[in-house]
């Protein structure tokens, strides 16, 4: 039973740190309809910031928020590359990426892997001592549940200003928002801004956890940041009560789920990325079959 | 997708009603799905306490690689010779992390909450995961060919590690392999290297490798890149640059890419040297390697005695592993048109092996 309470637990805790990722994702993806390839190179960038920060004794709270901004930062530059300078949002999103790997390296002073063992993290310091021992082991489940969901309140309250109003027209109906005479072109770099700093804060979490940052370790972000938002949306596409960022939020751990069953299950590893494609392609369809009674949409993905 | 934000209370109808029922039974059964497939793996783990405690080690290999195959098939070996079989008195969970921090991350995450006896981490990054997943919950780490455990943070030192791990380093056998360019290559003047500069272990073996070259009479010319695809371009910088042969070492990258330097090397007519005996096998003049094997036939030696009790992982020193055996590929030779210096008359020929 314990076994699995802490194959459980591990499942919650990394589903709502990928979460915050995934929520960001939402923001480019969904709403701005921006497949937004800078998040490999952002995710790292947030790990890279926390641990030059935490490494030299900085505060980690101080380290995450730094680290949302430098993400911040990051997506701003891919919208003005889009914006600004005409250049497609596939390409500047794949132009960011490829400079990110060299600014994380200078931020890392060279190293791949950068370690901080025992230093002071989110999760063993400030709040967490206040902790009754016997919560200990659920800390950073804790710690991460709050960070996401604190995420997704914030998301949602902003999507409700009239900031947030315009940056959804902006993926449907470009036209409005220039009706209203707001320029569309501001709004994507506000939704690419809002989107890599969640994905920073994301990676910066994470490097809490394992009290290292690896160079490499934005490999397939993207694509597990469109699984998550992807099968959050499908399977609970019709339930009007759940808000979309809480349907990422539940993609992200059923995406989690998925993994450590598989892997529980014995299969070999090397089947992990054609069991995520199935799944994948299981969320698309399930969709369109659940949505057989309405009249036929054609998905937008 | 566009409608997320649309209130739907205006446009519901009678069959969005009932969708709405159907997807809730899918949810339900998704959720039923899990929880049955969760309680199989638990009666699975549960079974095979049967008599004598069957003790479970996870063993997490960062990259499928060579190399570090060879170490886990040492790794298996060295623990039967200790006499824990897997399957009998062990029971060896083996997970590749395909080359993906999240993977390796997760796997040693949950291994340590299915509380194995030990995890094993192969590879620096994989053992960074272990040590990091097993912190908490005390139990002991085996890492091997890891080639700097201190700066990768996981032992204080390499005589007493203080946290619960230790393990075997390989140190690359950078003074031999430089004699054997000499005595290969008498005339030669400058060495070319490829590294991949986001390696750590490229990075300082480069540093280790400029220092000793002085003392051999050589002058290294180096080319650093950052992914596969610049390896072609680096290498053929190298030669261009005059050099009169190129050394590898343990670079993955360049490692797997090494076909592009071989091709590079041979439109100058010089050699490449490697760092391993696969290496030599695919192409390579000839090379100082370290056995992979007996690497892990060491740790696997290590893990045994931890697992019986005998001492702590982390009062046991990190054994560092630097015996090489030099080979060579006669068919490389031949065509190079160069003599087999006398004092490597007895390394085995790799050309033969394969």
């Amino acid at each position: 039973m314990d076994i699995i309470i802490g194959i459980m637990r591990n499942i919650l805790e990394e589903g709502f740190i990928y979460g915050i990722m995934a929520m960001g994702v939402y923001i480019s993806y969904s709403v701005l309809h921006f497949p937004d390839l800078s998040v490999d190179g952002t995710f790292p960038l947030g790990m890279c910031v926390t641990a030059a920060l935490i490494s030299s004794g900085v505060n980690p709270y101080v380290a995450c928020v730094v680290a949302f901004i430098c993400g911040a930062c990051a997506g701003c530059v891919t919208g003005l590359l889009h914006v600004k300078l005409r250049i497609t949002d596939l390409l500047s999103g794949i132009l960011v990426m490829t400079a990110m790997w060299s600014v994380n390296l200078v931020i890392t002073r060279g190293s791949a892997v950068v370690p901080f063992y025992n230093k002071d993290t989110i999760f063993n310091s400030g709040a967490v001592s206040l902790l009754p021992d016997g919560l200990y082991a659920w800390r950073i489940l804790l710690i991460s549940a709050v960070a996401a969901i604190a995420v997704k309140l914030i998301l949602d309250l902003y999507l409700k200003t009239k900031s947030g109003l315009l940056l959804r027209a902006t993926g449907d109906n470009q036209q409005f928002v220039k009706s209203v005479s707001r320029d569309p072109g501001t709004m994507k770099i506000i939704g690419l801004t809002i989107g890599n700093g969640c994905t920073a804060l994301a990676g910066s979490i994470l490097s809490q956890v394992s009290e290292s940052a690896n160079i490499n370790s934005g490999t397939g972000m993207v694509v597990m940041g469109l699984a998550s938002v992807i099968i959050g949306t499908s399977i609970f596409k019709r339930l009007s009560i759940l808000k979309p960022t809480a349907m990422v939020l539940t993609g992200s751990v059923l995406y989690r789920a998925c993994l450590a069953v598989a892997m529980q299950l014995g299969l070999p590893t090397n089947y992990l990325k054609l069991l995520m494609a199935v799944i994948f392609t299981f969320a698309l369809v399930a969709n369109n079959v659940l949505a057989k009674g309405k009249k036929y949409e054609t998905p937008e993905y | 997708m566009k409608r997320f934000f649309d209130n739907p209370a205006g446009s519901k109808s009678n069959k969005s009603n009932s969708n709405k029922r159907r997807s809730i039974a899918a949810v339900i059964i998704t959720v039923l799905i899990f929880s049955l497939i969760f309680t199989m793996v638990s009666c699975n783990q549960q079974s095979g306490g049967n008599g004598t405690k069957v003790l479970n080690i996870g063993v997490i290999q960062f990259a499928p690689h060579p190399s570090l195959d060879n170490c886990y098939e040492g790794f298996v070996q060295g623990l039967k010779e200790a006499g824990f079989v897997d399957g009998e008195n062990i029971k060896i969970d083996f997970q590749n992390a395909q080359g993906e921090m999240s993977n390796s991350d997760m796997i040693a995450k949950n291994m340590a909450a299915s509380k194995y006896d030990m995890i094993v981490g192969i590879a620096t990054p994989a053992a960074m995961s272990a040590y990091s997943a097993a912190k908490d919950n005390d139990i002991p780490v085996i890492f091997t060919a890891v080639s700097d455990p201190v700066a990768a943070g996981i032992v204080k030192s390499l005589e007493r590690p203080e946290y619960n791990v230790t393990g075997t380093s390989d140190v690359l056998p950078l003074e031999a392999q430089l004699k054997m360019i000499r005595a290969f290559l008498p005339e030669a003047r400058k060495i070319g290297v490829v590294y991949t500069t986001s390696e750590p272990n490229s990075v300082s073996h480069l540093s280790q490798f400029r220092e000793l070259a002085g003392k051999y009479g050589f002058e290294i010319v180096e080319a650093g890149v950052t992914s596969a695809s610049e390896v072609a371009a680096a290498a053929m910088t190298v030669v261009s640059k005059g050099v009169d042969c190129i050394n590898n070492f343990t670079d993955n990258n360049v490692v797997n890419n090494l076909s592009s330097v071989l091709h590079a090397a041979d439109g100058a007519g010089i050699p490449v040297f490697g760092s391993e005996v696969e290496q030599v096998k695919n192409g390579c003049l000839a090379s100082e390697s370290i056995d992979y094997v007996s690497l892990g036939v060491e740790t696997g030696k290590m893990a045994a005695s931890v697992l019986k009790g005998e001492t702590k992982a982390s009062e046991m020193a990190v054994k560092l592993i630097s015996d090489s055996t030099p080979v060579y590929n006669s068919s490389v030779l031949e065509r190079l048109g160069l003599a087999l210096p006398a004092e490597y008359e007895g390394a085995e020929d790799a050309a033969a092996a394969k």
